[in-house]
């Protein structure tokens, strides 16, 4: 670890300033000073609070109570009462015995339903941006793109209009083509049809991270294409030979930012279900949970005690999947051990 | 480089993760809070006024935020009652403070436990004032003691400010319910339009006269619930997915308002500290909501289901304006929101509230008044203020709240308004408020509850549950509601 540390680059010590020449003690000054703003934000807004939160998580504050009688140190008071709480659900024994869904088992269920479409859908639209025999690739580009310059809570309302039960176009639609009343999909107030309502919710706005793979696939050195052609390899060989490694470190951040996105899922239910869970409790994912709990019923340490809890699972899996990397993500130039 | 990067990574999931709800607007309004149970008895006997040193004034400071008072308009209007009241007089100074709304709460709670509170707070509703709940003076020495005259107002009304911590206010500015209805949608279904006199009986299309209770609202909203070949929902062939107007909708009511209109006020827990708490929810109040569910999801509906209700075409919850509901029951305060509707050039009229399940009129109040935090230092001046806000200054004041005033004698100025702003509405419907005002629901549909904030929020769950859900099994989830409160309010 101190032999890492040694060799990171070193800060220039206060005599070794001295001795800098004018000019680069000036532009040391201002690169600073053009970093400060994000380093005070930083601070302010991130750091601190991460702090302040891990404070609360061992304090009783809620925010009138702790006016009325200051907090007090519980310990890890909190964390006992996330075990045994069956609505936030980290404890399996009470997954069936509390007529509670749990959040998290919720959240992973939504994740393990929604993250494949979230890896695979923007590249495959990727894949088809990316093809030489696509007539308008710049239309059709701007076109995947555009949705995601629409503010989200805007497009959430729109595809609420749309997906509406009793006045949606989408049902009346589907009650022109005959599908009969009974047998209408009730979308978001549906226990089974409430996920894949999410996720079309979801694909709306796919553009950036197809954007993303794009620029990956145009990134892929085209002699190694013209090398498998000339070695007589065929689309899917070509595919899963060169561009998939070739686009791994592409796909790998998308997959991190999709993970840490679905356990943070949020903004959907609070808009589309009121954040109140129907139908069925389905919809109280954990960050929902977390939410309610620090802000709309103000237990700032239990709150605290939750997103802990969740940076914690968060941090796990990003490790685990750190830990994979080396096994399928190439980095180019990179020497294995 | 690549480890940098992946300490980067982490570094920044952390700080995605724990401040991930930072940025969210939240959309509920901010409900109560739990408070500590009220404590002390009130004092029988006024204290004397606490002296100030000889030539200077009591300072009084008056706490505007909890509600209504902090647009420019209402703030400069409130300064300059402030300058009549401290023109008046040479033993008082009054200071008023005005707090932006969506900090009002914490900056009070601070204040408060700071020993730094004011004097006086307020307007303030039920739902502003449940949040402080056991913080609030027993005025009645006060009132005794300075000889106020309680007979400006309706009795009823005086005791709707009788809670278990004595006289916590004075009526001020009430909003009592009304039926609204749109007079053209009664004329075009053949029926005649609902009473405007209390005691009054309904008259059915076949002249037999009925009280005006639910189940003759149920008859006539759904003769009101039209699809779009123009057929009513009793009507055989009736397409339910093509509603254009319903009968009758609860505009921009709580659940538990929909259970106090139909079942009457009701005291919804039992106990007096942790561990004793319970839900005592009224069998009526669960007869009620059970009618309203059947309203939406029964056979022949007459209320929106919540997608209908939520649907643009439907005015996205607001019904009534939207000209999409023949009925509406709601308050006073619902005359400031109905621009839609006069555009769109139609007309209402007001009805009475209708009468509950224990066969009388179970009507709803709301009201604004100002109160005395329990830590005032200066509690008989302080009521000195509150009495020439509520009496002197009120003039001035209720136009600019909008609010109607609670003292009968001032009602005048107020219509006047109103008739300006809805020429088309009769006296015989103006008069429905001010007969509203004998039915206010003691305690409060906003009543207090242990552990408020979590119960309202599973109380509005529930409401939820019930707009937008077919074929709920509504029993189990009834259990589960009173199962959920009773733990709730032990927390």
């Amino acid at each position: 670890m101190l032999e890492q540390l040694e060799k990171l680059p070193k800060l220039p010590s206060l005599s070794l300033l001295r001795q800098m020449a004018p000019l680069s003690r000036r532009e040391m000054r201002n690169g600073l000073l053009f970093l400060s703003p994000w380093l005070f934000g930083f601070l302010a807004f991130t750091l601190l609070p991460m702090i302040a939160t891990l404070i609360f998580s061992f304090l009783n504050l809620r925010i009138t109570d702790g006016i009325f009688s200051a907090p007090k140190f519980v310990g890890f008071e909190n964390y006992g009462q996330l075990f045994k709480d069956p609505q936030a659900g980290i404890n399996p024994t009470t997954w069936f015995s509390s007529k509670t869904p749990s959040s998290l088992l919720i959240t992973v269920k939504f994740a393990l339903f929604a993250l494949p479409i979230g890896i695979f859908a923007p590249l495959g639209l990727a894949l088809l941006m990316n093809n030489k025999y696509l007539k308008g690739q710049f239309v059709f580009r701007s076109l995947f793109y555009m949705p995601f310059i629409v503010p989200f809570v805007a497009s959430v309302f729109l595809w609420g209009g749309m997906l509406n039960t009793e006045t949606g176009w989408i049902n009346r639609l589907l009650l022109f083509l005959g599908v009969a009343k009974d047998t209408l999909p009730q979308w978001a107030n549906d226990v089974n049809w409430v996920y894949p309502t999410y996720v079309i919710m979801g694909i709306w706005g796919i553009g950036n991270a197809m954007l993303i793979m794009l620029a990956g696939l145009q990134g892929v050195p085209t002699e190694l294409y013209d090398a498998a052609r000339v070695d007589g390899a065929n689309s899917w060989a070509t595919f899963w030979n060169i561009t998939f490694p070739m686009i791994s470190p592409v796909i790998f951040y998308n997959l991190v930012l999709n993970i840490v996105g679905l356990f943070q899922y949020f903004l959907v239910p609070l808009v589309v279900n009121n954040g109140t869970g129907r139908p069925g409790g389905a919809t109280m994912f954990y960050n929902l949970y977390l939410y309610k709990t620090f802000f709309t019923f103000q237990n700032m340490s239990y709150g605290s005690t939750l997103a802990w809890f969740l940076f914690l699972v968060i941090l796990l899996i990003t490790l685990l999947l750190f830990a994979t990397a080396k096994y399928w993500v190439y980095y180019a130039g990179e020497t294995r051990s | 480089m690549k480890k940098l990067l992946y300490v980067l990574s982490l570094l920044v999931i952390a700080s995605m993760v724990l401040t991930a709800c930072g940025g969210g607007a939240a959309t509920e309004a901010p409900a109560a809070t739990e408070a500590p149970a009220a404590t002390e008895a009130p004092a029988t006997e006024a204290p004397a006024a606490t002296e100030a040193p000889s030539g200077e004034k009591v300072q009084i400071r008056w706490f505007v935020g909890l509600g209504t008072g902090t647009n420019p308009e209402q703030v400069a209007v409130q300064e300059e009652v402030v300058s009549d009241f401290n023109a008046s007089q040479d033993k008082i100074e009054l200071v008023l403070e005005i707090v932006p709304f969506d900090s009002a709460r914490d900056t009070l709670s601070t204040q408060i436990a700071s020993g730094a509170g004011p004097d006086i707070v307020g307007p303030v509703g039920w739902g502003g004032s449940n949040d402080f709940y056991g913080q609030w003076l027993d005025i009645t020495p006060y009132i005794e003691s300075s000889g106020f005259d309680l007979s400006v107002f309706d009795p009823a009304l005086v005791k709707f400010y009788q809670t278990e911590e004595g006289q916590v206010g004075l009526p001020f500015a009430v909003f009592p319910g009304a039926m609204y209805f749109i007079p053209a949608m009664f004329d075009e279904a053949g029926l005649n339009y609902p009473p405007q006199v209390y005691g009054e009986k309904y008259v059915m299309p076949d002249g037999t006269e009925a009280d005006w209770n639910w189940d003759t609202i149920t008859q006539v909203a759904k003769l009101l619930t039209v699809d779009k070949n123009g057929k009513n929902s009793t009507e055989e062939g009736f397409d339910r997915t093509s509603i254009l107007q319903v009968g009758y909708t609860p505009q921009w009511q709580s659940v538990l308002s929909v259970g106090t209109f139909y079942g009457g006020a009701a005291k919804i827990y039992s106990g007096d500290a942790k561990g004793s708490y319970e839900s005592t929810i009224p069998d009526s109040w669960k007869e009620g909501w059970k009618w309203y569910y059947d309203g939406m999801y029964g056979e022949q509906p007459y209320i929106a289901t919540g997608p209908l209700a939520g649907a643009p075409e439907f005015g996205n919850g607001n019904l009534f304006n939207a000209g999409k509901s023949a009925m509406g029951l709601t308050q006073t305060w619902y005359t400031c929101c109905l621009g839609d509707f006069k555009t769109a050039g139609l007309e209402f009229q007001l009805g009475i509230q209708p009468i509950g399940a224990n066969g009388e009129v179970a009507g709803r109040v709301d009201a604004d008044t100002f109160r005395i935090l329990k830590g005032s230092k200066h509690p008989a001046e302080a009521f000195d203020v509150l009495a020439y806000l509520i009496t002197t200054g009120g003039d001035k004041l209720l136009p600019q709240y909008g609010a109607m005033p609670a003292i009968a004698s001032k009602t005048d100025a107020f219509f006047e308004q109103k008739s300006a702003d809805y020429p088309f509405v009769t006296d015989e419907s103006w008069n429905v408020f001010i007969q509203g005002l004998a039915y206010p629901d003691a305690p409060s549909s906003e009543q207090y509850q242990p552990n408020s904030i979590k119960a309202n929020a599973r109380f509005a769950t529930f409401f939820d549950l019930m707009n937008n859900t077919e074929g709920l099994d509504f029993d189990a989830e009834y259990q589960k509601l009173v199962d959920d409160l009773n733990a709730i309010y032990n927390e």
